[in-house]
């Protein structure tokens, strides 16, 4: 389980309030989706959760334990996916497989276990031995998503996971992430697509400027704002927090 | 997953991952066939060209010369050899001040008079010339005991003379001499320039970078690891070019060409080509830290490749200002970064490295290095890289 309470982060160099209070709570065996508008500060909370950035203020525990930058440990048991996120292009998957394993200290049995599993879940097997820039956009997508996932984290961020992915492929993907779910893990999505929320999302977390909005279940959330859809329940909420934001401006 | 090893064994873990993964890396460039076969060829056909195209007749000497120190004595030819004027003439500056001038370029004996019951005669014994002349200097002294001094202090008796190698009078030398550092430094920088580019402010630009942050291998085996591979495989290709300018050399002494650089008849022995070796291996780790902490910075190959420009003209300028060094530099020059170790690799093909100096420089690099390197591991934690 992940708490997350009071996190700011003000980027030094444009002192930049990326984010100014972000507080959610995400449960093992779900799938918790953030959601909010561009510049929200979503893929920030999403770099301060997986150590690549240190917040100014608030923490973010992992099952009670403080999450540190420093601490390198944790890492193991953390997988973060972006679409800025690429492998070397030089490399083949097996020999990717092979790099990150070792970078996360497991065996040579463990790497051959767990790749051989992703790669035949994936479709990559028979496309091992070749090089990872030959591929197409959603073989590379399915390639960094098996890496990612090699070491068998209990934590999985995803950014945009399905951006730009055609159907089968993205299928192929929110099957897996219901697979990782069942198995018990913790899985935080980022999206702007409000079916695939609905698709998969247990709970989901609204941030609006900066600020956690909503943080509830998928059905709570149309509830609590008195209207019946999801995407009407967040433009409501966007509109009622960036509205406030505006006066305040004034 | 494996039993919890120690930290150390964490770090030199992921040290010899990173290490071996960029190594892999940079052996699967295509790029890289450019600067290790191209590159190396073209120099090799230079060498031979530049050779070729040396006048053949040169006339660098137009007399010898015999300096006294310590005699009042007026400049005079005392005769011919080999059709060129022998001069004597006096000096009034001290040797140890004499040898840091320009006229000591021009000379081929010094006699030191400054104490009559022990005259030095510096010569420099791998010269026939200056070997000859200093046996005419000793009938000189030997004369001057005989018909001077015995007068002048009774209880004088002739001595054997001390005599002294200043060695540096191997032509073939002090031409590499003064061209090796700038020959080994101008490849070595725009390799690290090329390689510590790529490591990182590559691997942003194509997004593979994160993937490593986000990975349980500590920062000083991600850094460290880096650095090692820039500096091995920049020294590798360095080595190389050098190879191809002592292979064209090989050539033209084949071919019966004088070879411009004068690498064909350079006389080195094993202990100076592990000194060398041991100060490119510095200078090299100096480079790539300071490579690697500007590639942290930068967003893309083409952004650190121009960050490093001026890290590679100070360099080369060090390099070039070492090649009209005239006579032997003062202690505090061994003490200007990059600078100093041109005038090591100078001292250590002249055969006239001094213990200290070549310990303050190694010193001083290694702690520059190291400083460099704490500055990255500071700089790795900041939002600038990892954003």
């Amino acid at each position: 389980m992940i708490t997350i309470e009071h996190l700011k982060k003000t980027f030094k160099k444009n002192k930049v309030e990326a984010v100014k209070d972000v507080s959610l709570e995400i449960h093992d065996g779900q799938i918790f989706a953030l959601l909010g508008p561009n510049g929200a500060g979503k893929t920030t909370t999403m770099r301060m959760l997986s150590t690549l950035l240190e917040p100014t203020a608030g923490t973010i525990h992992y099952d009670g334990k403080l999450l540190e930058q420093s601490d390198v440990d944790i890492r193991r048991r953390i997988a973060f996916l972006t679409n800025e996120i690429r492998l070397d292009g030089q490399f083949t998957p097996d020999e990717l497989a092979d790099y990150y394993g070792h970078l996360y200290e497991m065996t040579k049995e463990q790497i051959e276990k767990n790749r051989d599993k992703l790669f035949d879940y994936f479709g990559i097997s028979e496309f091992r031995d070749r090089r990872y820039e030959t591929f197409s956009t959603g073989m590379k997508q399915k390639t960094s998503l098996a890496i990612c996932l090699l070491h068998d984290p209990d934590t999985i961020i995803f950014d945009e996971p399905t951006n730009g992915l055609d159907i089968l492929t993205q299928h192929l993907i929110e099957e897996y992430l219901q697979r990782l779910k069942a198995e018990g893990k913790c899985i935080i999505l980022s999206t702007h697509i409000l079916d695939l929320v609905g698709r998969l999302a247990d709970r989901v977390g609204i941030i609006v400027d900066g600020r956690s909005v909503f943080c509830g279940t998928v059905e709570e959330l149309p509830a609590a704002q008195g209207v019946n859809t999801l995407e009407e329940a967040f433009i409501k909420l966007y509109k009622e927090n960036h509205e406030e934001k505006a006066i305040v401006g004034k | 997953m494996r039993k919890k090893p120690s930290s150390v064994n964490k770090i030199l873990h992921g040290m010899h991952q990173i290490f071996s993964h960029e190594m892999r890396k940079i052996l699967k460039e295509k790029s890289l066939l450019f600067g290790f076969i191209v590159l190396p060829v073209i120099m090799l056909l230079m060498t031979v060209g530049i050779s070729m195209l040396q006048p053949k007749e040169t006339e660098t000497v137009e007399a010898y010369r015999m300096y006294f120190y310590g005699l009042e004595i007026d400049s005079y030819n005392i005769g011919t050899m080999d059709d060129k004027d022998i001069w004597i003439e006096p000096v009034k500056d001290d040797p140890e001040e004499f040898m840091k001038s320009k006229r000591f370029n021009r000379c081929d004996v010094l006699v030191d008079y400054s104490d009559v019951h022990n005259v030095k005669i510096y010569y420099y014994e791998s010269d026939d010339v200056s070997s000859y002349l200093k046996m005419s200097a000793e009938s000189f002294v030997r004369q001057s005991y005989e018909e001077i001094y015995k007068d002048m202090f009774p209880d004088i008796t002739f001595r054997p003379l001390s005599t002294e190698d200043i060695k540096q009078k191997d032509d073939t030398n002090r031409m590499i001499a003064m061209l090796l550092p700038y020959m080994l430094i101008l490849p070595l920088t725009a390799n690290i320039a090329n390689f510590a580019g790529d490591t990182i402010a590559g691997d942003k630009a194509r997004g593979t970078f994160y993937q490593v942050m986000l990975s349980p291998v500590p920062p000083i085996s991600l850094i460290m690891g880096k650095i090692l591979s820039v500096s091995l495989i920049s020294l590798i290709s360095s080595g190389v070019y050098i190879g191809c300018d002592v292979l064209g050399s090989r050539i033209c002494e084949s071919l019966g060409i004088k070879d411009a650089f004068g690498f064909a008849g350079v006389h080195v022995s094993t202990p100076q080509i592990l000194l060398i070796l041991l100060y490119a291996v510095l200078l090299c780790y100096l480079f790539a830290n300071l490579g690697v902490l500007i590639s942290l910075f930068c967003k893309d190959v083409n952004q650190a490749q121009t960050a490093q420009i001026p890290v590679t003209l100070l360099c080369t300028l060090a390099s070039m200002m070492s090649m009209f060094r005239l006579g032997i530099s003062p202690k505090s020059h061994y003490l200007i970064p990059v600078y100093n170790i041109c005038l090591i690799f100078q001292d250590l093909l002249n055969a006239r490295a001094k213990m200290g100096n070549m310990l303050m420089v190694a010193l001083s690099l290694f702690v520059l290095a190291v400083s460099v390197l704490v500055v990255t591991l500071l700089s790795y934690k900041s939002e600038k890289v990892r954003i």
